[in-house]
């Protein structure tokens, strides 16, 4: 009670803020997960729900209670003392209850019924938002070995849009993924999922079918992660390289503090040293660029997705408009064309079927004189 | 994360601070820690409703945020009454809730110490009550161990969006009291004691150099502190003797704003005429003249009014009288503004507050 000095020692394992709501001070994740189980019983984080009569007659003997005592104790603190009303006149908690008093039921009242009179059309973003976890909620695996085990760490990680897109860059995250403290980050990368991947860059009119052979993913593997100060590199292929070696170079030559590197697939999550809330790089095809923070770190709980196998786990994915055909307006477009005789537009977009049927006759000949090139859309992970 | 249209992250903030804050208000009044009390408070206020009208996909976020804020009141430096107020309405909110599945309450690590203490302090104060919901929560396994309390993506925020705990709720500094407490007072007097002894037995009492300390200084310091307590509890009963008072000063505050306010737009009236391009010079005349007029349009305001850049600039760079008027007729504003030579005269530069 009395302050003995002992808050003059700083444990780094022990998050802070650096910036009240914004972002933390770096501590290292396998530091915090050994402060948090050196503070809690197993029972607290473990999956298996405790038995009430254990618990009760626990309680009792600790604090030397009756068993009277205990009952009016269990009565009085049960859910039936907060019911408000009784149990076969339930109100429809989907609807605003009549004549509110409460401020926020009156907030509430208000914006429901500003959205009825404007009619908009329903916020797709905003209802499916949740959809993935749902799906994934409470999941248990059937092999036991597949659990997560008690006391794991599970990270959510938030990746944004390279800063190439125009819109929503800062706002949304392009896709949340959920991650544990034993993955490495060799995983986490290849968890993401980015377009700028599967690009095909070449002219493919003479050869369409062999275009699919060329993505981008295979030719430029190498990548990186930044998280303070250290660049975690992509090295498992023989076709990598360090890519962080130039920016290494550059900041030496400029009097920057020194950085240092890692390897991406010896490195867990539960040997990095982050903040919280701060944004960090991920880098891949040499010039694209993605903002990745970690938003939360925390222990699992048992109503968490059990089944290793599931993660990485996405939770949420934002959802980009897709470009259709120009022809049937139905499929994504997947060839784009220039120079062409037979499209309506400079340059075209075709999906896969319209092209081949449009450019080509029965035997694969190229009908005309035409440039095409393969097109793909930013929803194409939708 | 759900927006609305304007990128909102937190559209019932308000409206859920003050229904929270007057059923702890409420709570508070009655002086008592029992959960009985408490739940006939929220039955009496239909609290479960709060969760009511929530569309599908909104139910979630919004008890994430009632959680969120709900934990904030669980938390020093808020007084031990209201902590647990706070301990039982995120139990409350955490049954009551209608999301599927359920939020879990987040305690981040650094917390973690502080709700154990709150635990031995309810234990030793035999609010068994208070020990039994912390129990039970831990029983249903509604804590999430985080890292911190609330999800954090680097969201620099507008200063408005501070949030600020309410007065009343915030447990008063008592520092003195627990760093000078009796065991402490006790073991300095016997450690003054023993080195009065040695003392004595070391040198002569009439040897001045060794006389460093005070010789009552552990009543001493028992009398300060005992007299911070009571200045404290006095101060406590003048504040509430002077509501009267303060209610005068705060209606002042209210007029300087207003004042403020009236002046702000008086200005912003008197410029929003635009005068085109050639006769925009004309356009800085407005202000002197706005400026005196302003109070006068507001009669029953304050006169306390900011005063114009220009007299502000008078009053921090005094000028003495000749470079007074040889300073303010050679700047090109006051070359601007002066229409010929008689109707410069003839316009009033005084400053709004003379120096002191």
């Amino acid at each position: 009670m009395a302050a003995s000095g002992g808050s003059t020692t700083s444990n780094t394992n022990i998050p802070e803020y650096e910036y009240s709501d914004v972002n933390t001070k770096p501590f290292h994740i396998g530091g915090f997960r050994s402060e948090w189980l050196s503070r809690l019983t197993p029972e607290d984080y473990s999956y298996q729900p405790e038995e009430e009569d254990t618990f009760d007659a626990n309680f009792a003997k600790e604090h030397g209670v009756s068993a009277e005592t205990m009952a009016e104790l269990k009565s009085v603190c049960s859910i039936d003392s907060l019911r408000c009303h009784p149990e076969d006149e339930q109100p429809d908690p989907e609807v605003v209850p009549p004549n509110p008093t409460l401020q926020t039921l009156i907030e509430r009242k208000k914006k429901q019924d500003y959205k009825a009179s404007r009619k908009i059309t329903k916020n797709r973003h905003d209802l499916y938002a949740n959809e993935l976890e749902r799906l994934t909620y409470g999941m248990k695996p059937e092999a036991v070995d597949d659990i997560l085990p008690e006391g794991e760490v599970i990270l959510t990680v938030n990746v944004y849009y390279p800063a190439s897109y125009d819109k929503f860059n800062y706002v949304r995250p392009h896709m949340t993924l959920l991650m544990t403290g034993s993955h490495s980050l060799a995983e986490f990368r290849d968890a993401i999922c980015c377009v700028s991947d599967l690009q095909v860059c070449g002219e493919f009119s003479n050869t369409p079918n062999i275009a699919p052979d060329f993505i981008s993913k295979d030719h430029y593997k190498s990548a990186f992660f930044y998280f303070e100060g250290v660049f975690y590199n992509d090295m498992r292929y023989p076709e990598c390289q360090d890519i962080s070696m130039t920016t290494i170079e550059w900041a030496k030559s400029h009097n920057f503090p020194s950085y240092s590197q890692a390897k991406m697939e010896d490195t867990r999550f539960m040997d990095l040293n982050v903040k919280v809330g701060f944004p960090y790089l991920y880098c891949h095809q040499g010039d694209c660029e993605h903002l990745v923070i970690i938003t939360d770190v925390r222990l699992t709980h048992k109503n968490d997705c059990l089944d290793k196998e599931l993660y990485p786990l996405l939770t949420h994915k934002h959802r980009v408009a897709t470009q259709k055909c120009s022809v049937c307006h139905i499929f994504i477009g997947r060839w784009f064309t220039t120079n062409d005789e037979f499209a309506p537009s400079h340059p075209c977009l075709f999906c896969d079927k319209c092209f081949r049927t449009l450019h080509y006759n029965e035997d694969g000949y190229k009908l005309g004189d035409f440039l095409a090139y393969p097109y793909v859309d930013r929803g194409a992970f939708n | 994360m759900i927006r609305s249209k304007r990128g909102e992250t937190d559209p019932y903030r308000k409206q859920l601070k003050s229904d929270c804050e007057s059923l702890l208000g409420r709570f508070q009044k009655t002086e008592s820690v029992r959960f009985q009390v408490f739940s006939e408070i929220w039955r009496e206020s239909n609290f479960t409703h709060i969760f009511y009208g929530a569309v599908k996909h909104e139910k979630r976020a919004f008890s994430r945020r009632v959680l969120d804020l709900a934990y904030s009141y669980f938390l020093p430096p808020l007084t031990f009454q209201i902590r647990v107020g706070g301990l039982y309405l995120l139990y409350s909110l955490y049954r009551c809730q209608t999301a599927s599945p359920p939020e879990q309450i987040r305690v981040a690590l650094k917390d973690w110490d502080e709700v154990k203490k709150f635990e031995k302090d309810a234990a030793d104060a035999q609010h068994l009550d208070a020990v039994y919901i912390l129990r039970q929560l831990r029983f249903l396994k509604a804590f999430h161990f985080t890292a911190m309390p609330t999800l954090l993506a680097y969201k620099k925020k507008r200063k408005t969006e501070k949030s600020d705990l309410s007065e009343e709720f915030v447990e008063r500094a008592s520092r003195p009291q627990e760093l000078i407490n009796g065991d402490l007072l006790e073991e300095l007097s016997n450690i003054h004691e023993l080195y009065e002894k040695m003392k004595t037995s070391v040198s002569l009492p009439s040897e001045k150099s060794v006389n460093m300390i005070h010789r009552s200084f552990v009543p001493q310091l028992r009398g300060s502190v005992l007299d911070f307590h009571k200045w404290q509890q006095n101060k406590d009963e003048t504040d509430l003797d002077e509501d009267c008072g303060e209610g005068t000063s705060s209606q002042q505050e209210c007029s300087n704003r207003a004042g403020l306010i009236a002046s702000i737009k008086s200005k912003a009236y008197g410029e929003a005429a635009e005068a085109s391009k050639s006769r925009r010079h004309r356009q800085v005349e407005v202000d002197p003249t706005s400026n005196e007029s302003g109070p006068s349009n507001a009669p029953g305001r304050s006169r306390k009014t900011k005063p114009s850049f220009k007299a502000r600039t008078k009053e921090k760079f005094h000028f003495s009288g000749d470079q007074l008027k040889a300073s303010s007729s050679t700047t090109m504003i006051s070359h601007l503004t002066s229409l010929d030579p008689v109707a410069a005269e003839n316009v009033k530069y005084f400053k709004r507050f003379p120096s002191k």
